[in-house]
């Protein structure tokens, strides 16, 4: 098994990780299906207030591809819709029976599934809900079910701050596991890249079969999927790859399995203003209160994912459905007076201009805090120590400000997704949203074809 | 608490700048001040949610703090070399006290009237002020002969500033370091009071010839190291810094010290540096071994380092980000050029012994162009992939 080491990129060390403990919630008597987490795909709902729902029930369509639905991961009623300017889709409020009845589909065995049609897998996985949990590169969205991806990333590690760990997660799924990559394998005529961690230990990784195992190791974003697919198969002008997340193999798994849709999630609960920091069992779409399980404090941000690649949900918003962790930390924005001229023995930089860089970092404490105004690139050679991606950022922002659409697909944009530049906008001490800046360039290309 | 007294003050005086009312139009100055006083508060709406500490104005402070000892060398020297000139007792005390005196309102000038401009720019912009200025300012001045008349001080600063920087869009944008341009502007403008003889102690009738301008009028059969002991200087006098010349530039132990603070703190490449004295290195190197025939005499390359504005311009002028090349290979090759340009103009250009402002601009311009290449190197090697099919 091929070992990638990823030598750029960096890792914060942030206050406040998950145990390795697994708790398992109770069902929580509401739930959250946020469609913005599939953004910009546009869905028409297929069930009005009031109308009672089943594990797997197809609550809203794709208004593309209409055989794309996406289903309610509780048994209940649908409590509320949440409308936005010009009645955009927000999100549904379903309230949960307790039953957990499910929609049956097909069984299959797990020696047929390597023998499956891919049209069978497809129509399976379309049915089931299954699908939207792929997701596509470039343009980081759901998959098109028209495309033929040239491979397919399973991403069963993840370096960001506070990551819930995925030994924990994949404990016990082995057999799930397997039949999720067996069924992924039938999608494309390529590889199934299964990327994790060189340091995992579950036995769902280590003993994958019939798919490309790859061992990454080294740093943030070592674990990120815009760096598996550089590194194994990057993308060109044209080409396809489709991604999903170990814990969403596990789910095309099961309802291949047992035929039904498989709605538990593991969060991992991290960040310093959490209480109770483990890892935790829920339904999609539980509330971030819910699995927090603390009071509500207006001194803190609830993010759902990590502080580098998650979304400001709040606290009583759902936790993201790619999400697998919630992280909590100080709000701040306190401002300090002369703060720039200090010597700075606790602020934490990655650069060597403040004091607290004489001695190595561990637990520290972050908050919300931007530290500086807005200002043109004047340090331009920190961008691309932070990143796994063999693209020349600085250039490549230039060529997004210039509107030079075919210089940013030469200088590998096609690649390229905001979260991949997370840190350089962490670093950045003009405080350029490097991120944002990517994903001007992401539009532009996909506006203008 | 005192700081809660004064940021209540602050919030009370932005009330006259905000939308509507009568100071709206010097929203830019308010806001400056305000964050120099305090950090600006802002808060992430958006992944990432957390920042790291520094900000460009920590970068510039970083770089004013490394100009702290070559200022300091500046202030002394100038006093020391006046005080010589006019037979005074040269002491420390006595030297730093004329040196206050010459120095300081040089300083003042260019920080007042290239900060006037900036604020001007930013006014009428509409944007915020950029912190780039505590470093041009002081960086200008410090490239200065001591007894500069004010007035000049006051059109470099305005040409480095107007000319250098804002027209482009201000920092971040300029494509030659604006402290250089200004300093280029005075020496074609004014090059009587810029260099020759006269300049360097500001008492009439004292006159000597900087180790450059030595170097421009060598006999014929001397070597130029023996024109320059000739000339009374040595080696370690041209190292520690005590001879005339600009007020920044005549320390090379100075200009190193900052140049660790630099290197520890990590704001300077040190690829353009060591590219720097890599170029000059094997050009001074290269004309001693091939004999040529050359305008001024060869002199052994660590001569070459210790002369003029080299160690100066080196670390603080080539170094600056933005109008440097942004690659990590286009930044050998621009400091490789600029050190190696140097050795060519100070021995085969028989107009200007000053090399290192015009190698180090003319670089700024080529910049663009090296990072160019290597780009399109980049995009080469990423083709096969990024095409394919």
């Amino acid at each position: 098994m091929p070992t990638v080491i990823i030598q750029k990129g960096r890792d914060i060390p942030l206050k406040g990780r998950a145990s390795a403990e697994l708790k398992a919630l109770p069902l929580p008597s509401e739930c959250i299906f946020p469609f913005l987490d599939f953004a910009p795909r546009q869905f028409r709902l297929l069930i009005k207030e009031g109308d009672k729902v089943l594990v797997g029930s197809p609550i809203a369509e794709d208004r593309e591809h209409p055989g794309l639905v996406l289903v309610s991961p509780v048994s209940g009623a649908v409590k509320h819709v949440n409308r936005g300017d010009k009645r955009a889709l927000l999100s549904i409020t379903l309230s949960t029976d307790g039953q957990q009845t499910p929609v049956q589909h097909q069984k299959f065995s797990p020696e047929s599934l390597i023998a499956l049609s891919r049209e069978a897998v497809m129509e399976q996985l379309l049915k089931g809900g299954v699908w939207p949990f792929l997701r596509q590169r470039p343009f980081s969205r759901t998959a098109n079910p028209l495309n033929t991806p040239k491979s397919i990333f399973v991403r069963a590690m993840n370096t960001d701050p506070l990551a819930p760990d995925l030994d924990v997660i994949l404990n016990g799924v082995e057999r799930e596991f397997q039949a999720g990559l067996d069924v992924l394998k039938r999608l494309t005529p390529g590889n199934v890249y299964l990327c994790f961690d060189a340091k995992a230990k579950a036995r769902a990784l280590t003993g994958a079969s019939h798919v490309e195992s790859v061992a990454f190791s080294g740093p943030h974003p070592a674990g990120n999927v815009g760096t598996h697919i550089h590194h194994c198969d990057p993308v060109g002008k044209g080409d396809v790859v489709w991604f999903m997340e170990a814990q969403d193999v596990v789910r095309a798994g099961r309802l291949f399995l047992d035929g039904v849709f498989y709605p538990s999630r593991i969060i991992a609960v991290t960040g310093e203003g959490a209480s109770l920091r483990s890892h935790v069992k829920t339904v999609l779409g539980a509330s971030v209160a819910y699995v927090l399980g603390d009071k509500k404090d207006d001194a803190l941000r609830y993010i759902s994912g990590s502080v580098l690649s998650g979304s400001d949900v709040g606290y009583d918003g759902g936790v993201g459905l790619f999400d697998a962790q919630v992280t909590v930390i100080p709000a701040g924005g306190a401002r300090k007076f002369f703060g720039w001229l200090m010597p700075m023995f606790k602020d934490y930089s990655f650069s060597r201009t403040v004091a607290s860089a004489l001695a190595p970092q561990r637990d520290v404490s972050l908050d919300t805090e931007v530290h500086g105004g807005l200002r043109a690139v004047v340090v331009n050679d920190l961008y691309d120590e932070l990143n796994a991606i063999d693209v020349m950022t600085y250039f490549l922002i230039k060529a997004i400000y210039g509107h030079q659409i075919e210089e940013m697909i030469r200088l590998g944009i096609l690649e390229c997704a905001p979260e991949d530049f997370a840190l350089a906008t962490f670093a950045c001490p003009s405080k350029v949203d490097v991120g944002a800046v990517i994903q001007r360039g992401l539009d532009m290309i996909e506006k203008e074809g | 608490m005192g700081n809660d007294l004064i940021r209540k003050a602050m919030d009370d005086l932005g009330k006259n700048f905000s939308k509507g009312k009568p100071l709206e139009k010097l929203h830019p100055l308010y806001e400056a001040i305000d964050g120099f006083l305090f950090t600006s508060g802002a808060i992430a709406r958006k992944a990432p949610f957390v920042r790291d500490a520094w900000d460009l104005k920590r970068v510039m402070v970083i770089v004013v703090l490394a100009l702290i000892p070559s200022t300091l060398f500046g202030i002394f020297n100038a006093g020391y070399q006046a005080q010589n000139a006019l037979g005074l007792a040269h002491a420390w005390p006595d030297a730093v006290l004329r040196g206050l005196q010459i120095v300081l309102p040089v300083i003042f000038v260019s920080y007042a009237v290239g900060g006037f401009w900036e604020v001007l720019f930013a006014c009428v912009r509409k944007h915020e002020i950029n912190e780039g200025f505590f470093v041009t300012g002081l960086l200008f001045a410090l490239t200065l002969p001591p007894h500069i008349p004010l007035w000049q001080v006051a059109a470099g600063v305005s040409f480095g500033v107007v000319v250098g920087k804002e027209i482009f869009g201000g920092t971040g944008m300029n494509i030659v370091n604006p402290a250089l341009a200004g300093r280029a502007f005075l020496f074609f403008a004014y090059p009587a009071q810029m260099s020759g003889e006269a300049v360097w102690y500001g008492v009439d009738g004292v006159t000597r010839a900087t180790p450059l301008a030595t170097m421009a009028s060598v006999p014929a059969g001397t070597t130029g190291v023996a024109a320059l002991h000739q000339a009374g200087y040595t080696w370690s006098q041209l190292f520690y810094g005590f001879i005339p010349g600009s007020i920044g530039e005549t320390s090379k132990l100075a200009c190193l010290i900052g140049l660790a603070f630099l290197l520890i703190t990590g704001v300077a490449s040190w690829r353009i540096i060591a590219g720097c004295v890599a170029g000059l290195v094997s050009v001074a190197s290269l004309i001693g071994f091939l004999h040529v025939k050359t305008v001024h005499p060869v002199l052994p390359f660590e001569w070459h380092l210790v002369l003029g504005g080299f160690a100066f311009g080196a670390i603080f002028m080539a170094t600056d980000p933005v109008s440097a090349s942004a690659t990590r290979l286009g930044r050998w090759i621009y400091g490789f050029l600029i050190g190696a340009l140097v050795v060519f103009i100070r021995t085969f250009n028989p107009a200007y012994p000053e090399a290192v402002m015009l190698s180090i601009l003319l670089m700024n311009i080529f910049a663009p162009m090296i990072d160019h290449y290597v780009v399109e190197g980049h995009i080469n090697r990423r083709t096969p992939r990024a095409q394919a099919k």
